[in-house]
This record gives C-alpha cells, sequence and structure tokens, in this order.
C-alpha cells in the first residue's frame, strides 16, 4: 500500500533568502521558532560563489514533510508572505 | 571507554582533518544533498514506500555506520552518537578527550531553530576544523576550554535538560560531547522520527523507586522522550522502559533522590 503524501510546504526564494531578497533567513529566523515539529530547516545554498568557510547566501527549505501537521503558523508568521502550505 | 579512539594518533592514521574540514564547512547541507539522486526532503514519505523505502532505509543504516576507506564527508558517512549520563561525560572530558577542548553553537539548532547557544563540546582534531568556520564561533570568542570548564560546562547544560550524547566523526574516532534536545539534534530525529540508528540510547535506564517517588511530577517535564508518565491511580511516576535513553537529565528535577540508573543488561528485551 501506499504511503500517505505529506504536505507541500513552499518557500518562495524571490521573497526570503538567496541573497537577492528583502529577508535574510538568519536574521528573521521567525517561521523556525513557530514550526512546533520543526520541519524546516536553514541552510547555506549550493551556489558556487559561496565563500566554503564563511557562506553568506542562505535559505530556507522544509524538509521533515511527513510530520508537517498544516498548523499554517509558519505561514502566519512570515513577514513578508514567502510561505506556503498545500 | 576506549582511550585509543579518542587519540591524535588514530586521527592522524585515519587523515581525520580532511574529512572533518569538508563535513563541517557544508554541515547544514545534508538533509538538502542529493545522495545517488535522493535527498532526505520528505525522507519519512520516502521510508514507508514499499520495496524503494526498504531499500533506502537499508542504504542509509550502511552509510551511517560506514566503516570503508572512502567515506564521503559531506553527507557524515560514519558519524553516529551514543546518548550517554552526565558521570560517563565527565569521565571522558575529564581523562580521554584529546586537547585542544572547545565550545562551539550547536549546529543541530541554528538549523532547525536558528538560534545560536555555545553548548556543543569538540575535542581533538575537530577543534582546529572549527576555529577556521566563523559561524560556529561563539561571539565572545571564548571558546578555549580547559578540562575543568568543559566538566563544569556539561554539567550546567544537563542540569538545563539537555541530553549529553558523545559522537563518532567518523567511526572509530570519537571527537564531540554534544547537549541535545528532541527534536533539533539530526541525530534524534532520525532515531526518533524514522527509526534510524544514528543515536543509540545509553547503556543504562533510569529506575523510580515507588516508595521515595512523591509524585510530583517534575521528572516529567524533563524528560526529552515522553519515557516518563504520572499514573494518577498510584500517586507516581512511572518510566516507559521502551522510551528511556538513559541519559538521567530526570535525576535533576527530584526532590526526593528516586532515579536511579540501572543497567539496560538487566533488561535483555530493551534495544540499545
Amino acid at each position: 500500500m501506499m504511503p500517505k503524501k505529506s504536505p507541500k510546504v513552499i518557500v518562495d526564494y524571490s521573497k526570503c533568502g538567496d541573497g537577492g531578497s528583502k529577508v535574510d533567513p538568519r536574521d528573521c529566523g521567525k517561521c523556525l521558532r513557530a514550526c512546533d515539529p520543526a520541519i524546516l530547516l536553514m541552510h547555506e545554498t549550493m551556489d558556487i560563489r559561496q565563500d566554503p568557510y564563511d557562506p553568506q547566501i542562505w535559505r530556507i527549505t522544509a524538509v521533515w514533510l511527513n510530520l508537517c501537521t498544516r498548523c499554517m503558523k509558519c505561514v502566519q508568521v512570515c513577514p513578508v508572505g514567502a510561505i506556503a502550505v498545500t | 571507554m576506549n582511550a585509543k579512539n579518542y587519540s591524535n594518533e588514530l586521527a592522524k592514521e585515519m587523515n581525520i582533518a580532511e574529512y572533518e574540514t569538508e563535513q563541517w564547512r557544508a554541515f547544514e547541507q545534508v538533509y538538502i544533498r542529493k545522495i545517488m539522486g535522493i535527498s532526505s526532503i520528505d525522507v519519512g514519505y520516502k521510508l514507508q514506500l514499499p520495496i524503494i523505502g526498504r531499500v533506502l532505509r537499508w542504504n542509509a543504516e550502511k552509510m551511517i555506520h560506514s566503516e570503508s576507506k572512502n567515506r564521503n564527508a559531506v553527507r557524515a558517512d560514519g558519524h553516529f552518537g551514543q546518548v550517554i549520563p552526565l558521570e560517563d561525560a565527565k569521565i571522558i572530558l575529564g581523562n580521554l578527550a584529546a586537547e585542544p577542548i572547545i565550545e562551539n553553537y550547536c549546529m543541530c539548532r541554528w538549523m532547525q531553530r536558528g538560534v545560536k547557544e555555545a553548548c556543543c563540546i569538540n575535542f581533538g582534531v575537530l577543534s582546529g576544523v572549527i576555529e577556521k568556520l566563523p559561524r560556529f564561533i561563539p561571539k565572545n570568542n571564548v571558546y578555549r576550554l580547559d578540562r575543568d570548564e568543559a566538566i563544569k560546562r556539561i554539567e550546567q547544560h544537563n542540569r538545563k535538560g539537555y541530553v549529553a550524547s558523545v559522537w563518532f566523526q567518523p567511526v572509530p574516532y570519537i571527537n564531540a560531547i554534544c547537549s541535545c534536545e528532541n527534536p533539533e539534534c539530526g541525530g534524534l530525529r532520525l532515531r526518533q522520527d524514522f527509526g534510524l540508528n544514528s543515536v543509540y540510547k545509553a547503556e543504562y535506564v533510569a529506575a523510580i523507586d515507588p516508595d521515595k517517588c512523591q509524585g510530583c511530577k517534575s521528572c516529567v517535564s524533563m524528560c526529552q522522550f515522553s519515557a516518563l508518565r504520572y499514573i494518577p491511580s498510584q500517586e507516581r511516576v512511572m518510566v516507559d522502559l521502551r522510551k528511556c535513553f538513559g541519559c538521567g537529565v530526570c535525576r535533576h528535577a527530584c526532590k526526593n533522590d528516586s532515579i536511579q540508573m540501572v543497567p539496560r543488561e538487566q533488561f535483555p528485551g530493551l534495544q540499545y
């Protein structure tokens, strides 16, 4: 039997992270702290321009998706409306 | 506790510095990196798939416990740990850990909560590796510890409620004692939510003396693993031994000294 599909949590990187947008997740991090099961992950991008010892371009990715309860706290707390949960 | 596993000679022989530099430079990428075309994103779903899920689980366990010569550092091959009670952590830091000893920001909590908390005690070759990475170095720049300071710090973390754990990086070289919480810790996450053996339980379990326990419930709030629960009809707290990791953190909350750590091997039905 196929397992139940996990919720989808999509982050719009034109609004948050990736260096070019308004918000640096390292300064904000509100969604990370709002999520009770901590399914979101902050990480440096694999951009080859990164300084390997001190990366400056960061983004948020939802990793542990099957633990998402669709409580929508991350959507509500995001100051730039970058997160969508479906 | 094998002293050789902490030694600089072993580190040199295994070329640890190179492995750990590569691993730590890209530490936060470990879950988004594709390994043979598959990343950890939504790994809970992937592991439940018929056939594919079983192959993935087998492969993940093989990676976590890999002892092969050509281990891949960026996917942290051979990096796993074990929960230990405070007493054992003190013995390691006081006697076995190779110098220099440093205390740096916990990268798991940084990845998962965006907070920087200096509570990971690393030693040996890894100290030199982390010193080159500014994001892990505490702001006040005080991160080198002597043995007594390290013991004092691990006791503070443990009393606060963090679980002490010792880590291979990679097996058999040991160079870290972390103070973890669940579910932020990457290792505890994989074990608790996905059943992968990235962290082993301690050699002990908690045992509550039913005569001493007054049923104040203080210990219940300390347990990171939901192994303690208050039983109203008995007016005392009981331990779910299958859930207990044997970290001993609950003892700090007990006012009646009713919790003892007993060897896990006394209960042959329990897993490590």
